[in-house]
């Protein structure tokens, strides 16, 4: 076509988007081509004088038409009744019905989001803690292996024996050993302190996780002088942006270069956080080289600070390989010197798997915290379905009405399921919310008290589950009225409204079935969190031994570099001790290898000089070394004796202070001052120290257990040993200062104090006393606290159910009480009647709940401190408190009950 | 809320119809030849618009005046043709407007030449 008629063309093109969307894909071509010939047949102007006006015409015409013909097919299809058109009305319909019972419809929603919540969040929890996979090949073939001296206290394993294990053992196919220790790691940007582990060749094949980038260690690797180091996949990434040429690189640890040699994947993580010996997550890992001194007989009895791991050979179950490595105990002592073999008779060793290791002292806790959520969800359902049910009794006129003017079964069917659904909807979407607020709050609620807790995230399938268990419940129950019309007569249910039916027993009986169970759950659940309340505040109650309400804390770790001989040491922590204690608001300062409750110092055997019982000579200590004022900066009392003197920090005067326990273990009835001590056992040829004071005990580790004997001993007898026993140990240290302010506002002076000394060292670890305590009850504290919610929750929903049943009693039976009172019952036997039957309803649950309470509270001994699980105060007051709340739930609707005016009554309906 | 629009089948048709359908009396035609046709049998005061011609297939063909022959293919122009229903509305209109011009004729408003 010509160009003259290009413009027209594009024009008119333009102008058909006017018409309806219908109704130009159809003709749009059609008009075109017919402008075209209009075009060439009488030109631009009179084409365009007749287009015009039949624009102006005829598109409103067409819209006129469109609309006509998309109301014709909405009423068609009224006439056809399809189902999808049908679920929207349902849905609009479901919406009003709901919100035109706001308390029937908030309760149910918030019961159902309580459930799905707290099932979520509980789940996730154990999902992250116990069940999600380690990520090792084959993990349920790793075990660790401890030592011990008697008892159930397992230790690390000294390094000569872990040699002759190596040797001796097996059930393994191969065994390694690792200890973590602190590196400073500076070279580009601030320095600072991460964790590190030191493994032996055999423990990356072990765990049987290949490397991302490059290599592991290889039995070369694994000697003295060897600076090689794997880096997790997240130091790969800070440190070398995820630069694959990072390895043969080096990096600086403790100021010296470590050859990279290999990065291990992201989701690798050694040692899996856990409660077990070197259970610290590493960032990167060098060889462990254990150097000629560590191998040698000079070894023998000290350095229990190994942790070992072993993967099982094929077809060996972990029971017989811990019987098999336990038996090789005896051979272990024979290859002690001599002089050993005596004091090392009541050395074991034994094996744990690693799995169980890592879950640890939390599994049983939150086992119960599995439970409990359990029976919270079980009590939700049958809340929901009491209170769907009760509302199924009003709705089964309705159900009749609609019957009787033609709704089809399939109708009424699809409309109670869209109901049921809308409710579930909304309690799964309020209880996704809640679950994943708590899953949020978690690592700050539990800190560091949980291993992995920290990467806790929402479980899909759990929240689906709950989600389908509650969704059930609503249907089941909502569905009922369905049911019920079926075995009914239609007329009969309309004639009668529906307020004294046939099936009113049945249901009657179900209900009662509900409010009996829930009532009985949340006795189990209350006297459940009673238990761990009462062995909570006991727990509280315990004198951790010392005072510390306004003490900060900090530690570092000085590198080999640097600090490699004695004096530099020495005058490090000299240096650290006076300059914190220069600090204007400090009132005491003190230089310490460990924190008191901290649980991680020094064990090592001591030998007791002339002990009132001889033939226990010897045993197994804590051990502090401390420079400055250690005692009056954590308010540890000096009960006997004195504290050490400023000359005693300067140099090795050869004195201890030993702990109340220890001196009464050893000399009951004797004074402990003046007598002497010494380390290893009796042969040892370590110089006796003499003891200058009695210390009160301290907790070490958890509250709640015996402490720990304890010697306490100046900086300066370690610094008087030979070099090599100048190990990592002594030089990762931590400062403490007693303010007589807010611990808090030391925390810039006292890094400017360290600074001072050493720019470059890395701080670490800055914490005030009180929240080592905390966190030295956190296990127990969460536990308390989620059992408490959920038993409160379940109190509430009890509530709730009772006094739901009782009050729709109450109103079904309007008519009947109203006949009572007419005959002459008196108000108060009104009361009475509807308070007795609830509380009977009560009582049954309380009998039920008791026995449940009785058989499940004793699971909980292992996690009950100084508490009976029958402990009948708490089984008492639970008791009361339910029932006191029933009442409450049975007072309301009788009171309502007690109030009908027969005449009113009787005129209704 | 809009006019009721009058049934299109039912007698008086508006010019329009009417004329679409006497165009159609003689056979199916695509919209330009409707076009061509009215303006041949009424002249330029019925001259219609491509926009017009359509709208009015479309209503005429839901109305079930007319039908579109071979709707499938879009490779050349639609082509309408006259149902039934169609055919019976003109003849309807055909003898209303006989009727109206033989009641003018008696009152010799008009003659038969004019």
């Amino acid at each position: 076509m010509g160009r003259r008629f290009l413009w027209s063309q594009t024009a008119y093109r333009f102008l058909l988007g006017l018409y309806p969307r219908e109704f130009g894909a159809r003709f749009g071509s059609d008009l075109e081509a017919d402008f075209g010939e209009l075009l060439r047949t009488y030109g631009v102007f009179a084409t365009w004088r007749r287009v015009v006006p039949d624009l102006l015409r005829s598109v409103p015409l067409t819209h006129a038409g469109a609309r006509a013909a998309r109301k014709r097919a909405r009423v068609l299809a009224g006439k056809g009744d399809r189902p999808m058109r049908s679920l929207w009305s349902d849905l609009r319909h479901a919406c009003r019905v709901l919100r035109k019972a706001p308390v029937f419809t908030a309760v149910t929603v918030i019961t159902l989001a309580f459930g799905i919540g707290a099932n979520s969040a509980i789940f996730s929890l154990v999902n992250a803690v116990l069940l999600r996979p380690l990520g090792y090949a084959e993990p349920e073939r790793l075990m660790l292996i401890y030592e011990g001296f008697g008892g159930p206290g397992k230790i690390g394993v000294s390094p000569p024996d872990f040699v002759d294990l190596t040797t001796l053992q097996r059930p393994f196919s191969s065994i390694g050993a690792y200890r973590t220790t602190q590196y400073e790691l500076s070279g580009t940007g601030d320095p600072e302190r991460i964790t590190g582990v030191r493994v032996s060749a055999a423990v990356f094949p072990i765990l049987g996780v290949p490397p991302a980038v490059g290599r592991t260690f290889v039995e070369s690797d694994d000697q003295p002088g060897q600076d090689v180091a794997v880096l997790s996949h997240g130091l790969w990434q800070r440190r070398f942006g995820g630069d694959p040429s990072a390895v043969g690189r080096t990096i600086t640890l403790d100021r010296r270069p470590y050859t990279v040699v290999g990065v291990m994947p992201a989701a690798f993580q050694f040692p899996k956080r856990g409660p077990q010996i070197n259970g610290e997550p590493a960032q990167v890992w060098t060889p462990l080289a254990l150097d000629p001194f560590e191998r040698s007989q000079n070894a023998r009895g000290m350095m229990y600070n190994h942790s070992v791991i072993g993967r099982l050979r094929e077809g060996v179950t972990s029971g017989r390989a811990l019987a098999d490595i336990g038996a090789l105990r005896s051979r272990l002592i024979e290859n002690y010197p001599p002089v050993l073999r005596e004091p090392m008779q009541s050395l074991t060793v034994t094996a744990v798997p690693l799995a169980e290791e890592i879950a640890g002292e939390v599994q049983r806790p939150l086992l119960l915290l599995l439970g409990a959520v359990g029976l919270v969800l079980l009590v939700a359902c049958a809340n929901v379905a009491n209170l769907v049910l009760s509302r199924a009794v009003t709705r089964q006129r309705e159900m009749a009405v609609r019957a009787a003017i033609g709704a089809g079964r399939g109708r009424l069917l699809q409309m109670l399921l869209v109901e049921g659904l809308l409710l579930t909807a909304a309690g799964g979407a309020l209880g996704l919310f809640l679950g994943y607020a708590a899953v949020r709050a978690m690592p700050a609620v539990i800190a560091l008290s949980l291993p992995g807790v920290s990467d806790v995230t929402l479980d899909v399938r759990v929240v689906l589950f709950t989600f389908a268990l509650s969704a059930l419940t609503a249907l089941a129950f909502g569905l009922l009225p369905l049911a019920a019309n079926e075995r009914r007569d239609l007329t009969e249910l309309l004639r009668e409204g529906g307020s004294r039916s046939t099936s009113g027993a049945r249901r009657h009986r179900l209900q009662a079935t509900l409010v009996v169970s829930s009532v009985a759950l949340a006795f189990v659940l209350l006297a459940g969190a009673g238990l761990l309340i009462r062995s909570f505040e006991r727990l509280m109650a315990v004198d951790a031994g010392l005072r510390a309400p306004r003490v900060l804390t900090m530690q570092v770790s000085l590198p080999r570099a640097g600090y490699d001989n004695p004096q530099a040491v020495r005058s490090f922590y000299r240096a650290m001790q006076e300059n914190v204690q220069a600090i204007p608001s400090v009132r005491a300062a003190a230089v310490q290898t460990d924190l008191p409750l901290d649980g991680d110092g020094e064990r090592r055997a001591f030998t007791a000089d002339q002990p009132v019982n001889p033939v226990f000579s010897s045993t197994s200590v804590a051990v502090t070394w401390t420079f400055g004022d250690y005692f009056r900066t954590f308010g540890v009392p000096i009960v006997k004796g004195r504290a050490f003197l400023p000359e005693e920090d300067a140099e090795n005067r050869q004195t201890a202070i030993v702990s109340r326990a220890l001196a009464e273990r050893f000399w009951p009835g004797q004074d402990p001052i003046g007598k002497r001590v010494k380390w290893g056992i009796p042969a040892s040829q370590a110089p006796w120290q003499t003891i200058v004071g009695v210390a009160g005990d301290v907790v070490d580790g958890r509250l709640g257990e015996t402490p720990i004997l304890h010697i306490y001993v100046p900086f300066a007898e370690a610094m008087d040993q030979a070099p090599a026993m100048l190990a990592a140990f002594f030089r990762r240290m931590s400062v403490a200062a007693m303010t007589e302010g807010d611990p808090a506002a030391l925390v810039r002076p006292m890094r400017g104090a360290i600074a001072r000394i050493d720019p470059a060292l890395a701080v670490a670890d800055v914490t005030t006393m009180s929240q080592v305590m905390a966190d030295a009850a956190a296990p127990q504290r969460f536990s308390t606290v989620v059992l408490s919610a959920f038993a409160g929750g379940a109190l509430l929903l009890a509530a709730v159910g009772l006094y739901g049943t009782l009050a729709f009693g109450v109103t079904q039976r309007t008519r009947e009480i109203g006949v009572r009172v007419a005959l002459g019952a008196t108000r108060p036997e009104v009361l009475r009647l509807v308070v007795g039957q609830g509380m009977s309803l009560t009582i049954l649950g309380l009998a039920l709940g008791l026995a449940g309470a009785l058989a499940v509270t004793r699971l909980m001994t292992g996690l009950l401190y100084q508490t009976e699980p029958l402990d009948v105060a708490t089984f008492a007051s639970v008791t009361g408190v339910l029932a006191a709340v029933a009442l409450l739930s049975c007072y309301l609707p009788a009171r309502r009950a007690a109030r009908v005016e027969p005449m009113a009554a009787l005129r209704a309906d | 809320m809009s006019k009721p629009i009058p049934p299109l089948g039912q007698p008086p048709l508006t010019p329009a119809v009417f004329h679409i359908l006497l165009a159609l009396a003689d056979g199916p035609r695509h919209g330009y030849a409707i076009m061509q046709a009215v303006e041949e049998t009424a002249g330029t005061e019925m001259r219609m618009g491509p926009g017009t011609i359509y709208g009015s297939l479309q209503r005429m063909e839901e109305a079930g005046l007319v039908r579109e022959l071979n709707p499938g293919r879009h490779d050349r122009r639609r082509v309408f043709a006259l149902q039934p229903f169609g055919r019976r509305a003109l003849d309807g209109e055909a003898q209303r407007l006989a009727r109206l011009a033989a009641l003018l004729r008696s009152k010799h408003l008009i003659t038969d030449e004019g």
